[in-house]
């Protein structure tokens, strides 16, 4: 994606040339605050920590046996042998397995929260094919016990999205996975945006069955092309202002519309695809529609049939976000092959992510990344332990575009970490404490450390 | 992350051996096993299971004498895991109106949806590979609180699978979207007076007179599915989850003397106390912890512990979609994980739910059907796997349509996928 020269730089160009060429009364620049609901995440307590004596898997494909975590300041300072800090809080890591925190693309947590009575439902903005326009993060419930559940289960960031319902459903977030009272206290900073797109039955069948287009699959696609054709002119429109008002005249603003500055912050380069979209044939015509509109196709999401086309997706540079062996409940699911995720990830440039879509097994994504790997090792791949933890750590944060922030334990990224009991790739496995940014937000054994949504509190 | 060679599957050689089944098995020893046999005599190790048409004929003989002697080097040798509360059999593709046959909007308690299962479904083989021999299938019903009823089926693919039909009489109770949950408890109560009133009547009629009377109207079968509750014939088995609620049918199992089984139960632990004394098995989800209504409140992954520990016979069942049963072990594990006792968690997926439905199965014993099940290591662990399988004697084909699949995209051909079979 070509990026436009900052208008920054135009406008200076621009007060630098009005000292010598009569430019016509200018109007006041009209910009738009791509940030209207900024985070306002504080860490919570926390001080330098060194787990010693640990198997660590770092998140890169690396593991280190009898290793020492330090993390100082709220971030990775150093993975290896024999560590020392001064003033450090110490844990025993002997027989104690460490991983980053474990990253879920792909949550409704706060927008289906529980208890899910009616007026909870607050994911599918099921009235237009098109809600662009429509943010999940406004709909999000921080009190939803869910995410006291997934912080036990080891999860310290997610991406809540809109539901599939529509062609496009709207915008992501990505949440730091520490209790707020606000979502902006959630927002994970600087993460770019997300836009949930859909493939297949969902948005055919929600809209056809009201004799709405799309009815179909080639409805589905007429849809999304109609869509970026009137992006692709609102961006245009813009950049022309831009470019006028630069040059110092005085040109008037396009109209804004809410929907297409979403669209438009895609083609930009600025928000990231999410695309549930389940079948090989379509995926491969997701990304020839990344390729007609100039924006990239981004991360699939309920990729059941991905190992169908993993080279592609390879090729591409797409991730694939996946489940280890949901299936059957659809046409769409019906192909499912338990290895999916190890044939994507075999493939050069692959990014294969296991995500849940479940309040359920976003709890166990260890256990849903362990049952690939020995499922795949029973059938002639050689996946270890290192190379698993990817799934749900690094590659799933290169999906959300936060990999330079967390999703691995290497120097200098924020100190997300789960020490577990054992191995987190047995059933057994328990995540015994978690930090986000080298605060402590959940001890299996301190119940100071257990946080309790307010829904919960008093529930007799 | 390469890939490795491909071993030759050993699937494969069974599949060409399980041509046709034959009328009379090969007898079989399963010699130095892990044997876990829930039953009384608890785990046996190095022991040998010698299984002969069909059955379990044998454990520790003196002398081993069969047909096929299987060494199986100290692994694990467990009863064949139940599933239940799905509907497999009855659905192939849960979105697909034509493939389900769970639903029917005019159920009642006569609905017996066994005679739609399907023993050709792929979600059988797919299950069967989890270590699961047999299943307890139970339809959604419609409109009435009376769903239908629940029947039972080995999953060998068989035409004759279905061992045991109308097995148990399902009633939905709880919070209602339209109207009061006091209807239905109501409804339920008020039915099983009426019938009681019935047949005392009856009885003393019978009683007057010497013998039946004549004259008497047959009961229509709605009427004999009641009585069949009250003659403790099967059990009535209740979705529930309120506390008020499971005490209400307790109360009901007291008074007309049922066989009850708790369905969900999610506040059970509240009154884990009154339901082990009734002798009331608990059929619950092991991962379900999020309070998903106002009925679920006290949902937690220690519950199945907490139950057992309170005495309830608690069975382990997978929540949510049927093509999701496959996960039993892997839930038992958890249970585990959070606070249940390993062999507690063994009987929860083996014996208890044979107990809970009156099933002849889910023991390793002799004289007990050859539903058996030969793992790599620790049954409920993510890394193991089944490697022999038994049902009924026979020993079992584990590949699946998903094997098909994966070996057809990871096998290199220069045409197209299509002609990899």
């Amino acid at each position: 994606m070509k990026k436009l020269m900052p208008s920054l730089v135009m406008v200076a160009v621009s007060v630098a040339l009005t000292g010598c060429i009569q430019s016509e009364q200018q109007d006041a620049k009209v910009t738009i605050n791509k940030n209207p609901y900024p985070s306002t995440y504080q860490t919570l307590p926390q001080q330098t920590t060194l787990i010693k004596n640990a198997t660590v898997l770092i998140g890169n494909g690396e593991r280190l046996d009898n290793a020492d975590v330090l993390f100082v300041d709220g971030k990775v300072s150093q993975v290896g042998q024999n560590l020392a800090a001064d003033g450090a809080t110490v844990i025993d890591g002997q027989g104690k397995w460490v991983t980053p925190g474990v990253i879920d693309v792909h949550s409704h947590y706060g927008v289906y929260p529980s208890p899910s009575v009616e007026s909870h439902a607050d994911g599918n903005e099921m009235t237009a094919p098109n809600t662009s326009e429509v943010w999940a993060e406004h709909s999000v419930w921080p009190q939803d016990p869910g995410f006291n559940a997934a912080r036990a289960g080891g999860v310290t960031t997610l991406q809540i999205l809109p539901g599939s319902a529509n062609l496009f459903g709207g915008r992501g977030v990505t949440l730091k996975n520490v209790p707020s009272h606000t979502m902006q206290g959630m927002k994970f900073p600087d993460a770019p945006y997300g836009l949930k797109m859909a493939c297949g039955e969902n948005p055919k069948r929600v809209y056809g069955g009201r004799k709405e287009a799309p009815g179909t699959r080639m409805g589905n696609m007429a849809g999304y092309r109609m869509a970026w054709a009137e992006a692709a002119e609102y961006k245009r429109a813009w950049e022309k202002y831009d470019a006028d008002y630069a040059a110092g005249k005085n040109p008037a603003a396009p109209v804004r519309d809410i929907e297409l500055d979403t669209l438009k912050g895609v083609l930009d380069g600025e928000i990231l695809i999410h695309n549930h979209c389940y079948k090989a044939e379509e995926m491969a015509m997701m990304v020839d529609l990344g390729k007609e509109f100039n924006y990239h196709s981004g991360t699939f999401h309920h990729a059941v049939e991905a190992y169908k086309i993993a080279d592609m997706l390879g090729e591409n540079g797409n991730c694939a976000a996946m489940w280890p062996d949901w299936w059957g409940f659809k046409m769409e699911a019906y192909d499912m092959v338990e290895e999916n995720v190890a044939i994507v990830d075999a493939m050069k440039n692959s990014c294969a992510v296991v995500h849940s879509d479940s309040g359920t097994t976003i709890q166990r994504l260890n256990q849903e990344a362990a049952k690939v790997m020995y499922r795949a090792n029973e059938n002639g791949f050689a996946l270890t332990e290192a190379d698993a933890i990817r799934w749900i750590t690094s590659n799933a944060a290169k999906s959300l575009g936060i990999e330079d922030k967390t999703g691995s334990l290497e120097q200098g990224k924020n100190a997300d970490v789960v020490i577990w009991n054992t191995n987190p790739f047995s059933v057994y496995a328990l995540a015994e404490q978690v930090f986000v940014d080298g605060a402590k937000v959940y001890d299996r054994f301190d119940e100071n450390y257990q946080a309790q949504s307010d829904f919960m509190l008093g529930q007799e | 992350m390469t890939l490795r060679n491909k071993r030759f599957k050993s699937s494969l050689i069974a599949l060409a051996l399980a041509a046709a089944s034959s009328a009379h098995a090969a007898s079989v020893a399963i010699t130095n096993a892990k044997v876990h046999t829930v039953t009384d005599a608890g785990v046996l190790e190095n022991a040998t299971v010698v299984i002969d048409n069909g059955v379990i004929t044998a454990i520790n003989p003196e002398s081993v004498a069969a047909d096929q002697v299987i060494d199986a080097n100290g692994k694990v040798l467990t009863p064949g895991f139940i599933s239940s509360m799905n509907q497999i059999g009855l659905v192939e593709v849960s979105a697909v109106a034509h493939s389900r046959d769970a639903d029917a909007k005019k159920a009642d308690i006569t609905f017996d949806p066994s005679v739609a299962f399907n023993p050709k479904s792929s979600l059988i083989s797919f299950t069967r590979k989890a270590g699961i021999t047999a299943n307890v299938t139970a339809p959604n019903g419609g409109d009435s609180m009376f769903k239908g009823q629940t029947f039972a089926a080995k999953l060998n693919g068989e035409f004759d699978s279905v061992f045991s039909a109308k097995n148990g009489v399902l009633v939905a109770l709880g919070s209602e979207s339209k109207g009061s949950r006091a209807t239905n408890l109501l409804a339920l109560t008020h039915k099983l007076e009426d019938a009681k009133k019935a047949l005392d009547k009856a009885a003393k009629m019978a009683a007057k007179n010497g013998k039946g009377d004549k004259d008497k109207k047959e009961p229509k079968r709605s009427e004999q599915e009641i009585n069949a509750l009250l003659k403790g014939e099967k059990p009535l088995l209740v979705y529930v989850d309120r506390a008020t609620d499971i005490l209400a049918v307790l109360e009901l199992k007291q008074r007309f003397n049922l066989d009850l089984v708790l369905l969900g139960a999610a506040d059970a632990p509240l009154v884990a106390k009154q339901i082990a004394d009734a002798e009331v098995p608990v059929v619950m989800g092991a991962l379900r912890n999020l309070p998903g209504s106002f009925d679920s409140l006290h949902v937690n992954l220690a519950n199945a512990g907490k139950l057992d520990k309170a005495g309830v016979n608690v069975v382990l069942t997978v929540d949510g979609d049927s093509h999701n049963a496959h996960q039993l072990r892997f839930d038992a594990g958890n249970a585990v994980a959070n606070g249940m006792d390993y062999q507690e968690a063994l009987a929860a997926v083996t014996a208890n739910v044979a107990d809970a439905f009156n099933l002849d199965t889910g023991r390793i014993a002799v004289g007990k059907p050859a539903d058996i099940v030969l793992w790599s290591a620790d049954p409920f662990e993510l890394s193991t796997t089944v490697e022999q399988m038994w049902i009924d004697g026979e020993q079992q084909v584990l590949e699946s349509r998903q094997d098909k699949l994966r070996e057809r995209y990871t096998t290199s051909s220069e045409m197209p996928r299509a002609y990899t079979k």
